[in-house]
C-alpha cells in the first residue's frame, strides 16, 4: 500500500516547487518600486480607517460547526457505502436509523432558522 | 524498509516540532496553522502504518473541517494579545496541575494495560483495503456504538444551535421561497389599450 | 503492473516522470482554458474575443503568462508578509495534489490508490486554507469579507458533494477511481451512473461550480460588490497562482464528474466503430464538454445573491442527496437491484 503513497509524497514536494518557483520568478523579474499609496490596502480610494480584522457575525461559526458535524456523517457514510453488499439488511437498517436521527437534527436546525442567512 | 524508518522519524520530528510551535507561537493564527501541520504529519504517520482510511479521515475531518472552524474563530474574535496574557501567572498553577495529572494518567494507562506489551502486528497483506475491513466491522459488530455516535452528533447539532444562534433585532430578510413562488401572472396583467372597434 | 518500477529508486524516478506527464499538459490545459473561456464567452456575446496575438489569438495565454511574470508582486504594508506570500501556494498545491488519484485509463494514474475517492475529497477540502489565509494576511476589508464568504460557501457545498459521492460508492462498491469507471462498463451510455444517480450527478456538478467559485456562485469575488474578494491585494505571479488553482480545479471537477458519472474512458455506444477510438480521447472529450458547460453557465446566468447560495447548498442539495441515498439504498435491497448492478 505504501507504494501508492510514495508518489503522493513526491507530488507534494513537486507541487510545492511548482508553486514557489513562479512566485520567486515574479518577485525577481518584476519591477520593485514601492510607494506608500501603492502599498496601502485597497479601499475604493479612501484611506483605510481602521484595522480590517473586525469582529464577525457569529453565524459564520455556526456554519463551520454544522459543517464539521455533517463532515463526520460523511466519514461514517463512506465505509458504509463501500461495504453495502457485505453488511446485508442489518447494516442497511442501522444506517437508516443513523440517518433518521440526524435528519431529526437537520429538521431542528431548519425550524430554528439556523440555516437562514439574513 | 530503511526508507519508511527515515520517513517515520521525519514525520514524527515535524509533528513534535509543529506541536511545540502551536503552544509557543505568539500569534494565534500561526498557532492554528502549526496545528494544521501537526495533523497533517499525524495523518502521514497513520498512512505509514498502513491505516490509510484513518489518515485520510484525519485530513478530511480535522484539517478540512475542525481547523477551518478554529481559524474562523481565531481570525474573527479580534483577540487582544496583551489582555490575554494578563492572567497568565494566576492560571499557571492550575494549568500545570492539569498537565501533570494528564501525564500521570497516560503513564498509568501505559503501565497497567497490555497496550505497551502488545507484540508488533504482522505484516499487512499486500492488497488490504482497510476502508472495507473497517466498514464490515463497524456495520456488523459495532452497531450499537455506531447508533450512539448518531445520538452524540444529534446532541452536538442541538448544542451548537442553542449556544450560537442569536436572532439579531431589526434585520430585514428576503424570503427566497416566497420569491421563488412568484408567478408572472400574479404580478403583471396585460391590458388591451386599443379602443374597442366602433 | 510495473513491479520493476515499484521498488527502490526506480519508484521515485518513475513517480516523477508520471507527475511531469500529468502536470505539464495540465498547466498547458489551464493556459488554453483561459483562451477558450474568453473566446467562447466572446462569441456568446457576439464579440470576437482575443484575436491579436498569434493566429486568431492562439498565443494569447503565452503573452498573458509572460506579462504576469514581469509584473510587480505588491505586498501591502499592513499585510502579514510571510502568510501573504504563502497563501497562493496553499491554494495552488492542493489543486495539483488532487490529480494524484485521477485515472486516465484502466489503472493508469500517478497513484492508483485504493482509497482514491476519499483522498480526492480530503485534499480538495484543503483549498479553503489558501483563501482564508489570503483574506486574513492581506489585512484588507474586502479581502477578509471575500475570504469569509468563500469559506462558508465552500464548506456548505463540500457537504453536498460528499453526500453525492456516497451514491456512487453504493453502486460501485469501491473507493478506487479506476474501478469506479470499470463498474460503469457494458452498455455504453445507458450503463453510466448519471442515469440511476441523476440527482447526484446534478448536485455534484453544480457543487463543483460552486466549489471553484465560478459564476453564478462567484460572490466571493463579486466584482460589483467587493471588488475581487480574497485576492484583491494580489498582483503579478502571486495572483497568477490563485488563477491557475481556480482553472486547474475547474478541469479537475469536470474530469472527476466524467469519471464518476459519465463512464470515464468508455465510448458512449458499445460498437467497434466507436470503441476503436482510444479511451483517453473519450475521457478528454467528455471533460471538454463539461468545461464548455462551465463557460456556458458563466455566460448565461446572473450572479446569485449570497443568501440564495447558502439556501441552495443547505436547504436544497443536502435534503435531496440524503433522500436519494435512501432511495438508492432501498432499491438495492429489493429486486430492483438487478437494474442497478
Amino acid at each position: 500500500m505504501l507504494n501508492h503513497y510514495l508518489p503522493v509524497l513526491i507530488f507534494i514536494v513537486v507541487a510545492l516547487v511548482v508553486g514557489v518557483v513562479p512566485l520567486l520568478m515574479g518577485a525577481s523579474l518584476g519591477p520593485h518600486k514601492p510607494d506608500s499609496e501603492k502599498l496601502s490596502p485597497y479601499e475604493c480610494g479612501f484611506e483605510a480607517f481602521e484595522d480590517a480584522r473586525v469582529k464577525f457575525d457569529v453565524r459564520y461559526y455556526l456554519v463551520a460547526i454544522l459543517f464539521i458535524l455533517f463532515d463526520l456523517e460523511i466519514a461514517f457514510l463512506f465505509p458504509w457505502a463501500v461495504v453495502f453488499d457485505q453488511i446485508g439488511m442489518m447494516g442497511f437498517l442501522a444506517m437508516m436509523i443513523f440517518l433518521a436521527i440526524l435528519v431529526v437534527g437537520f429538521i431542528y436546525e431548519w425550524k430554528k432558522g439556523a440555516l437562514e442567512w439574513e | 524498509m530503511i526508507i519508511t524508518t527515515i520517513l517515520f522519524y521525519l514525520f514524527s520530528a515535524i509533528l513534535l516540532g509543529s506541536a511545540t510551535a502551536v503552544i509557543t507561537a505568539r500569534n494565534p493564527v500561526y498557532a492554528s496553522l502549526f496545528l494544521v501541520l501537526a495533523f497533517f504529519n499525524a495523518a502521514a504517520l497513520f498512512i505509514l502504518l498502513g491505516a490509510e482510511f484513518l489518515g485520510l479521515i484525519l485530513i478530511l475531518v480535522y484539517v478540512g473541517a475542525v481547523m477551518v472552524l478554529f481559524l474562523f474563530v481565531v481570525m474573527m474574535l479580534d483577540i487582544n494579545l496583551t489582555r490575554l496574557k494578563e492572567g497568565f501567572l494566576s492560571y499557571l498553577p492550575l494549568g500545570l496541575a492539569i498537565a501533570i495529572l494528564g501525564v500521570l494518567e497516560l503513564a498509568v494507562v501505559f503501565w497497567t494495560s497490555p497496550l505497551g506489551h502488545i507484540p508488533a502486528p504482522g505484516p499487512i497483506p499486500a492488497n488490504a483495503d482497510n476502508t472495507r475491513a473497517l466498514g464490515v466491522l463497524l456495520y456488523t459488530h459495532y452497531l450499537y456504538p455506531f447508533e450512539i455516535a448518531a445520538v452524540i452528533l444529534l446532541v452536538a447539532i442541538i448544542a451548537a444551535i442553542a449556544l450560537t444562534l442569536r436572532r439579531r433585532q431589526g434585520t430585514k430578510t428576503q424570503s427566497i421561497d416566497a420569491q421563488m413562488a412568484v408567478r408572472a401572472k400574479d404580478r403583471i396583467s396585460l391590458v388591451n389599450l386599443r379602443r374597442p372597434e366602433q | 503492473m510495473h513491479d520493476f518500477y515499484q521498488t527502490g529508486w526506480w519508484a521515485v524516478i518513475w513517480s516523477i516522470i508520471k507527475i511531469v506527464i500529468v502536470v505539464v499538459p495540465l498547466l498547458l490545459g489551464v493556459a488554453y482554458l483561459t483562451l477558450a473561456e474568453r473566446k467562447v464567452i466572446g462569441y456568446m456575446q457576439v464579440r470576437l474575443g482575443p484575436n491579436r496575438v498569434g493566429f486568431r489569438g492562439s498565443l494569447q495565454p503565452i503573452a498573458d503568462a509572460l506579462k504576469l511574470m514581469f509584473k510587480e508582486v505588491i505586498i501591502p504594508t499592513s499585510a502579514n508578509r510571510f502568510l501573504f506570500l504563502a497563501a497562493p501556494v496553499l491554494a495552488f498545491v492542493p489543486a495539483l495534489l488532487v490529480w494524484a488519484a485521477v485515472p486516465f485509463g484502466p489503472d493508469v494514474a500517478i497513484s492508483n490508490m485504493n482509497a482514491g475517492l476519499l483522498y480526492v475529497l480530503a485534499i480538495a477540502g484543503l483549498g479553503v486554507y489558501g483563501i482564508i489565509v489570503a483574506g486574513w494576511a492581506s489585512n484588507s476589508k474586502y479581502a477578509f469579507l471575500g475570504a469569509m464568504r468563500a469559506a462558508a460557501q465552500l464548506v456548505a457545498y463540500e457537504i453536498a458533494m460528499g453526500f453525492a459521492l456516497v451514491g456512487v460508492l453504493m453502486l460501485a462498491q469501491t473507493l478506487n477511481l479506476s474501478k469506479i469507471v470499470e463498474a460503469q462498463a457494458g452498455g455504453g451510455f445507458w450503463s453510466w451512473y448519471w442515469l440511476p444517480l441523476f440527482p447526484f450527478f446534478l448536485v455534484y456538478f453544480i457543487s463543483g461550480v460552486a466549489e471553484t467559485n465560478r459564476a453564478p456562485f462567484d460572490v466571493a469575488e463579486g466584482e460589483s460588490e467587493i471588488v475581487a474578494g480574497f485576492h484583491v491585494e494580489y498582483s503579478g505571479m502571486a495572483f497568477a497562482l490563485f488563477f491557475l488553482a481556480e482553472y486547474a480545479n475547474m478541469i479537475f471537477v469536470s474530469l472527476l464528474t466524467t469519471v464518476l458519472f459519465l463512464g470515464g474512458w468508455y465510448a458512449p455506444i458499445n460498437t467497434p466503430l466507436l470503441t476503436w477510438i482510444p479511451g483517453l480521447v473519450w475521457l478528454l472529450l467528455k471533460t471538454a464538454f463539461l468545461l464548455y458547460v462551465f463557460l456556458w453557465i458563466r455566460a448565461t446566468f446572473p450572479r446569485y445573491r449570497y443568501d440564495q447560495i447558502m439556501r441552495l447548498g443547505w436547504k436544497v442539495f443536502i435534503p435531496v442527496t440524503i433522500a436519494w441515498i435512501v432511495v438508492v439504498g432501498i432499491a438495492l435491497e429489493t429486486p430492483m437491484r438487478a437494474i442497478l448492478r
